[in-house]
């Protein structure tokens, strides 16, 4: 019995639109053989924890030393040489190795322990400190890069060679969109005071690399056109958009009948998606309906678009309208000099927006379902770069050994994972490698990271790459 | 009934009917191996487990350590390989629960049906020589259609009807030139009645230059050509002489073994020429580094590797990453073999940290262009005169408009002028020590020297202030009584790059560039020549205003205006950035910032214009009319065009006639020792290894008296035993003609990758290209000429559900344009198109500047940090031609599914987005593009139904039915009552784009058709090549 053209092209519509999601291939097979009572696909076997993910991305490497893992022990020790045995054959970046010794800089402001486990949170980050009982806060985690591009590469994309996907649209890969309305994976920039501008950032960190290109996060900017060209040219109206939509639609859809091409009927679903955005973009960066006591919440900061205070809370409107991914980038982290200045106000930006966004949450009954999480590329060294207590000393890059913190999703709030030596140079306990941060976070979507997998030049690519990555089960509810 | 072509799920009904198809080892079995098996049981001989492999015959003959064979021909049950596939036992079965892998019931039937009959073992085909194989024997007179024809009729199916002459000519047209048929090139098709006329424009579009650029298109996909170094700061880099040696490579027809013999080697080629030298640029497209910190040593193991991949992937369809830790899991190769392929790359002059400031990665050369032409150069040199004809013609009804706001002006200047001192609250810089900045006592900002300084300077607006019109630098001279820290050049000026005003509710340290505050003019109190105010508008580093060097040791200020007035009241705060970014340390000493009301006191018209103005025209002397007609010539917004068109032609003429740079490969006198890399980690090296090819290819000799070289690599690889070269080249060349190789996987020809749709007719198209001299206008006329490629691309609901992916083609291919194709479609079906071929790429319109948002621009001297847009001619170049930072590649091309450049890629997929539609709708390039079509068809006679009809035929090559009319008709009448009462709405719709347009079209009329031609633009019809 053959099926009739319609009914071919819409459900071949269907695929093509969809059918470029793991999901949706997985259900393609399992249609085609008649079998959806082993729904879902063997990487979305586990029960997810979470439903979406805000990643503020810390861009430039934040200072464990001096933010989450600082210790009396430094501040005694100020001044000393790190002993050679604890550097061990570290390599050491081409702007320090020359340096003759490595004299130990304690944290720029005092540091003191907070929440439930005496977690060490610095001075700069009072409202970070105010909500450790609620974040996990991981001080093992290592990465094998030490320069930016291959570490921010290596913990965005899994690699640190270039043309893979990135996390986020794995993400988009693997669980698809829960809303017509926005891109399922959305990504907003912006830049700190300390140090402008900051390392630069790219598109590869939020692209899809091998995957399909329609999981790349898709920019939202600040400004009049928060979607690039989401706005009709000059003259043309709404109601005049809809009546040039329905009669493209009406040719369109002719020529599809005409010459049975599935793809227009895919393509006529893209420009309705996109006549849907052009009011649900708006909708989402009108803010003139958040009360007072959002700003009040976020900072005076929030009400200035592009700013990371604004980003956080866009990224809770974002989750609210069903966006599986928000992924926030920052620049500013990277101080190699002048740390006394650059670190209070780089922290000043985020510190208040970042632990709003985490009550905000919370208040909203969205943080159980939403993982958060906070952190860079890597971390800076315990010792100094440039003259020690200078005005323009800094810290190099570091990535033996770092800090970050998560939130929600399934996380356990109140708690202390992993350790590092006293100079806070190598882990000493637990270590949690940027493969099992990105496994984790997987696994709280209820992906097995082993499993969700894209063939491409002869390999089952995936995010947490070749090497065994592991969730770190410790931290989770 | 030839069972090699049976569809697998046919295949699994026969088998599990009872009948008895022949299962093929490679087709069937060899896949499901790779898959599950060849992990642990593949070439890699560390991770292989119980010392079994089941990649090679001697591994099925000799088993593991069991020492029993695998397969027991004809007996699955004595079979060690089946047993353990259906074990019940967790500790027996294969593959094992933890491998994540599962073998599915069908491919176990299929492997015990292949033990049964005879467990016959087979080589991976691509490793195999290929043989020219027999014609089957049905009539056709193309070959190619022998071999399709054959697989088709065993499939109970039959070739489609051919394409009708319209959609045909649209076809050959997109795929060899990738532009649409003018209507004169239309016309003449359907005109010409002789029966080899498809044959001649087949001919005319192998001879078309165009044919150059769109065969070289999925080349620098492939060579992941760029225009940016890659990886953080991404600076530019000059690589397009070797795009333009591909360009005329491919119009020249170069033999496509010699294509790949100069590029790999035209540097040891004897007395190579500067063309070869260009060529060799291929092996240089690779991401460089200039971050700062970087381990150089690290970085060329990088550079290499990718050499290794890319030289692999798209020339040998061949997978080499894994080589670089391990040997490979699924392909023969040995991870000292990778080292030796590895080796060849090895031995250049580079430098692991390079690319700096704008200047080329070493090794590099300067060369002429490839593609200058004495007729071009001569062409050129008639349109600059023509044009600086032109630029200095009178324009007397553009002048006395121009005049007239010149008199408005000068009456205006300083009207009500007010300076509003303002609160001087922070300031930062981003490299070096902070205090390196200073805020003196809440008045004015002093600085301590130094470059690349984007200076962010904070201030608080006195309350009450109201609206403001404009912002106002005070420079000082401080020490030494100069107002700068210039050297050289500029001795004791600045360079002001470029200046940024954003205002804010609160006090922000840093400026937004998303709400920075847009302004018109730019006023100073003085410019050294070549450095008038304006320019600060133009965001490049090394262009802005510098006050003269006469008056460095007075006051200076630059004053801009903003495009509207700004109320400050609820936004009392005022950030500034600054951007010295010139060098030479040509930054200031001491700076305040005041806004103004009113208007601007300064003006930069010279005295003597602003007399000659002032005078009535019949009092003016001659030579004050001659002032003034030059003065608007130069500086008028009127003249600009013209200027354009001049300077693009100087530059035109410079590209042509100059001597450019270009990255290329060389031997260096002391060349780096390879050595094996534990686990590809550059510092822990292993064994030193020499050049050298994998044993599972055909053997190279090692010559007595040297290494073997890149010369040595490429003649070997186009050897006629070389399994692999020549069927990749067909099969990407077929894969640009039908949208999907042969092999599907274009660039994994290995044991992973998929097995050939037609595998015969890929054999006998690989050596009939070799055999022919690798003579590629001859395979792809062989190509399109086929019946194969003429047949109609409509589907039928049956045909779809059987062969949804075309695999058997029984019909013709359809997709979808690619990014460049779909622009280039908008700008010749528009007129826009301008055709030059080669060059500098060139920057078209660009949404905002975001490359400066992401970037290092303002600290850095590195390039290519920051977008500035081209005019005039260069917006309306190929897309090939538009330039490519990697980091950051142009957002209309990225929504269209073009790679980043980062890495090699074959192949591109093909998505539907939003985001599409929003490009093709509102994308400046695109509304320009329908509002120039527009104005065609107005120019034209005719009704509304005949310039329908006209339009929709011009867009789309073939003629409306009554019903899209119709929509038509509807669609016209809704545009022409929207504008009928707005001509405000209309003109501001046809103000998109920089191309001027006939002021004397009614706009209403005018704007209600370029919402048609962009409906006709964003039919799938359009962007669909069928």
């Amino acid at each position: 019995m053959m099926t009739d053209l319609p009914t071919i092209l819409n459900r071949r519509a269907f695929l093509g639109t969809a059918g470029n999601s793991f999901g949706a291939a997985a259900l393609t097979a399992m249609m085609a053989k008649g079998d959806t009572s082993s729904l879902p696909h063997p990487a979305l076997r586990l029960a997810p924890k979470a439903k979406r993910v805000i990643y503020m991305f810390q861009s430039g490497g934040p200072s464990h030393i001096d933010l989450f893992d600082g210790s009396p022990f430094l501040i005694k020790n100020h001044g000393k040489h790190l002993p050679p045995e604890v550097k061990g054959e570290q390599r050491v970046t081409g702007m320090t190795a020359g340096m003759k010794n490595f004299p130990v800089a304690k944290p720029v402001a005092p540091i003191r322990q907070c929440g439930p486990a005496g977690a060490w949170i610095s001075d700069l980050l009072p409202w970070t400190q105010k909500i450790a009982d609620k974040i996990c806060l991981v001080r093992s985690m290592n990465t094998e890069a030490i320069n930016h591009d291959p570490a921010i590469t290596f913990i965005n994309t899994g690699t640190m060679q270039l043309g893979k996907a990135s996390l986020g649209a794995w993400l988009s890969y693997g669980l698809g969109s829960e809303t017509e309305n926005f891109p399922s994976y959305m990504v907003m920039l912006s830049q700190g005071t300390g140090k402008n501008p900051g390392q630069p950032i790219y598109s590869r960190l939020w692209g899809s690399g091998f995957l399909p290109s329609e999981h790349q996060g898709v920019l939202l900017r600040a400004g009049a056109d928060p979607v690039l060209y989401l706005d009709n040219p000059p003259g043309v109206k709404r109601t005049q958009r809809r009546g040039q939509l329905d009669d493209l639609a009406r040719l369109n859809q002719a020529f599809a009948e005409q010459t049975g091409d599935p793809e227009t009927i895919a393509r006529i679903q893209a420009y309705e998606m996109s006549y849907r955005m052009q009011a649900s973009v708006p909708e989402l960066t009108d803010l003139s309906k958040e009360p007072d006591s959002t700003f009040d919440l976020y900072g005076p900061e929030s009400r200035k678009p592009g700013t990371y205070a604004a980003n956080c809370l866009m990224a809770r409107r974002l989750v609210e309208r069903g966006v599986r991914c928000v992924q926030l980038f920052h620049r500013g982290w990277d101080q190699h000099i002048a740390l006394q200045s650059q670190l209070p106000r780089q922290c000043q930006d985020t510190d208040q927006p970042s632990a709003a966004l985490v009550l905000d949450l919370e208040k909203r009954g969205l943080l159980d379902e939403t993982l958060v999480i906070w952190g860079g590329e890597f971390g800076r060294t315990v010792y100094q770069q440039g003259q020690l207590d200078s005005t323009g000393a800094g810290r190099d890059h570091h990535g033996r050994a770092f800090s970050i913190w998560m939130a929600g999703g399934g996380i356990k709030g109140g708690i202390t994972y992993g350790e590092t030596d006293d100079y806070c140079w190598s882990v000493a306990k637990d270590p949690v490698h940027i493969r099992d941060l990105n496994a984790t976070i997987l696994h709280q979507l209820g992906i097995d990271h082993n499993r969700l997998v894209f063939p491409y030049r002869g390999l089952d690519e995936k995010i947490t790459g070749v090497e065994p990555a592991h969730p770190v089960k410790g931290i989770l509810t | 009934m030839n069972w090699q072509y049976l569809p697998i799920f046919l295949l699994l009904t026969l088998v599990t009917q009872g009948q008895t198809p022949e299962v093929s080892f490679n087709r069937d079995i060899q896949p499901i191996l790779a898959r599950n098996c060849f992990a642990c049981h593949g070439p890699d001989e560390h991770e292989r487990k119980a010392k079994l492999r089941l990649d090679t015959a001697e591994g099925f003959l000799t088993g593991g350590s069991s020492k029993e064979p695998v397969t027991v021909a004809g007996k699955p049950g004595d079979s060690i390989l089946w047993e353990r596939m259906v074990s019940n036992d967790p500790d027996e079965i294969m593959p094992p629960p933890d491998s994540h892998k599962e073998i599915s019931a069908e491919e176990k039937t299929l492997i015990r049906e292949w033990i049964k009959q005879g467990a016959r073992y087979e080589g991976h085909w691509a490793f195999i020589t290929p043989s020219l194989p027999a014609l089957p024997d049905i009539e056709e007179k193309n070959p190619i259609d022998r071999f399709v024809g054959d697989r088709l009729s065993n499939e109970g199916l039959a070739f489609s009807l051919e394409a009708d002459r319209r959609t045909l000519a649209r076809r050959l047209h997109l795929d060899l030139t990738g532009l649409p048929p003018s209507k004169q090139q239309m016309a003449g098709f359907l005109s010409d009645g002789k029966a080899n006329a498809y044959e001649n424009l087949v001919t005319r579009l192998l001879n078309s230059p165009h044919f150059g650029e769109q065969l070289a298109l999925p080349w620098l996909d492939a060579s992941r050509y760029a225009d940016t170094n890659g990886y953080s700061i991404d600076g530019g880099r000059d690589a397009w002489l070797w795009r333009d040696w591909v360009i005329k490579a491919f119009n020249e027809n170069m033999p496509y073994d010699q294509f790949l013999t100069e590029q790999l080697a035209g540097d040891l080629l004897e007395k190579p020429s500067s063309s070869q030298l260009i060529a060799t640029a291929y092996n240089r497209h690779h991401s460089v580094t200039h971050e700062g910190g970087t381990i150089g040593e690290e970085n060329l193991v990088n550079y290499a590797v990718d050499r290794v991949k890319t030289t692999g992937e798209s020339i040998m369809g061949l997978t080499t990453g894994c080589g670089q830790c391990h040997d490979h899991k699924y392909d023969p190769l040995k991870q000292v073999e990778y080292y030796k392929l590895f080796a060849f790359f090895n031995t250049l002059d580079d430098h692991g940290h390079d690319g700096d400031r704008g200047v080329n990665p070493r090794p590099f050369i300067e060369a002429k262009t490839p593609l200058s032409t004495d007729a071009e150069v001569a062409s050129v040199k008639i349109e600059l005169q023509r044009a600086e004809k032109e630029l200095a013609s009178p324009a007397p009804t553009l002048q006395a408009t121009w005049e007239k706001d010149v008199a408005r002006e000068l009456k205006r200047i300083g009207q009500e002028f007010q300076l509003i001192s303002l609160d001087h609250l922070t300031a930062t810089l981003p490299n070096g020590d902070p205090n390196r900045i200073q805020v003196k006592k809440n008045e004015s900002v002093e600085a301590a020297g130094g470059d690349f300084s984007a200076y962010n300077v904070c201030c608080r607006i006195p309350e009450g202030t109201g609206v403001v019109t404009g912002l106002r630098v005070m420079f000082e001279p401080a020490n030494r009584g100069k107002v700068g820290f210039g050297g050289k050049s500029m001795p004791g000026g600045f360079v002001m790059s470029t200046i940024t005003p954003c205002f804010n509710p609160f006090p922000a340290k840093n400026i937004d560039l998303n709400t920075a505050t847009p302004y018109d003019r730019v006023t100073a109190s003085s410019f050294k020549p070549g450095f008038r105010p304006e320019l600060v508008h133009d965001t490049s580093r090394r262009i802005g205003w510098a006050p003269a060097l006469s008056e460095v040791d007075k006051e200076q200020h630059l004053t801009i205006t903003f495009q509207e007035p700004i109320d400050t009241t609820n936004q009392p705060y005022l950030t500034t950035e600054l951007v010295f970014n010139y060098g030479e340390g040509a930054s200031p000493k001491k700076f305040r910032l005041a806004l103004i009301k009113g208007t601007d006191d300064t003006s930069m018209l010279p005295e003597a214009l602003r007399k000659a103005i002032a005078l009535a025209p019949e009092h003016r002397t001659t030579s004050q009319i001659e002032f003034i007609r030059d003065y608007f010539n130069a500086h008028s917004r009127a003249k600009s065009p013209a200027r354009h068109h001049v300077s693009n032609l100087k530059k035109r003429l410079e590209v042509l006639t100059g001597n450019h740079r270009i990255m290329v490969m060389n031997t260096s006198k002391k060349p780096r020792v390879t050595h094996v890399l534990e686990r590809g980690f550059y510092a822990d090296k292993r064994q030193a290894v020499k050049p050298g090819v994998p044993a599972f290819l055909p053997a190279l000799e090692v010559p007595d008296d040297r290494d073997l070289n890149r010369l040595d690599l490429a003649r070997w690889l186009v050897r006629p035993d070389h399994p692999l070269t020549s069927r990749v080249a067909v099969n990407r060349f077929w894969q640009m003609l039908f949208g999907r190789g042969i092999v599907e996987s274009s660039a994994d020809f290995g044991t992973q990758g998929k097995w050939p749709a037609h595998p015969e007719l890929l054999d006998w198209l690989a050596l009939t290209f070799q055999n022919s001299g690798w003579n590629v206008k001859d395979l792809i006329r062989r190509i399109v000429t086929s019946r194969t490629y003429r047949q109609s691309s409509n589907t039928t609901p049956e045909l779809l559900e059987r062969d949804p992916l075309n695999e058997f083609l029984a019909r013709g291919p359809r997709f979808r344009l690619s990014a460049e194709m779909i622009r280039d479609h908008a700008l010749a079906t528009s007129g826009l198109l301008v055709r030059r071929i080669g060059g500098p790429s060139v920057k078209p319109y660009h949404p905002g500047d975001l490359w400066r948002q992401v970037s290092h621009y303002g600290s850095t001297p590195a390039t290519s940090q920051t977008y500035v847009q081209d005019h005039g001619e260069n917006l309306y170049r190929r897309s090939i031609y538009t330039y490519w930072k990697r980091t950051l590649p142009p957002p209309g091309m990225a929504a269209f599914d073009a790679p980043n450049r980062e890495a090699c890629t074959t192949g591109r997929g093909v998505t539907n987005t939003p985001l599409q539609a929003f490009i093709l709708m509102n994308d400046p390039q695109y509304v320009e593009a329908s509002r120039a079509l527009a104005q065609q068809l107005l120019s034209e006679e005719g009704s509304d139904q005949e310039r329908l009809f006209r339009a929709f035929e011009h867009v789309t090559s073939r003629s409306p039915r009554q019903d899209e009319l119709e929509i038509l008709k509807t669609a016209i009448a809704r545009e022409r009552a929207r504008y009928r009462g707005d001509p405000s709405g209309a003109r501001s719709l046809l103000a998109v784009g920089e191309s001027l347009h006939n002021p004397d079209l009614p706009a209403a009329e005018h704007a209600a058709w370029t919402n048609l031609c962009g409906l006709l633009l964003n039919l799938s019809e359009s962007v669909t090549r069928r």
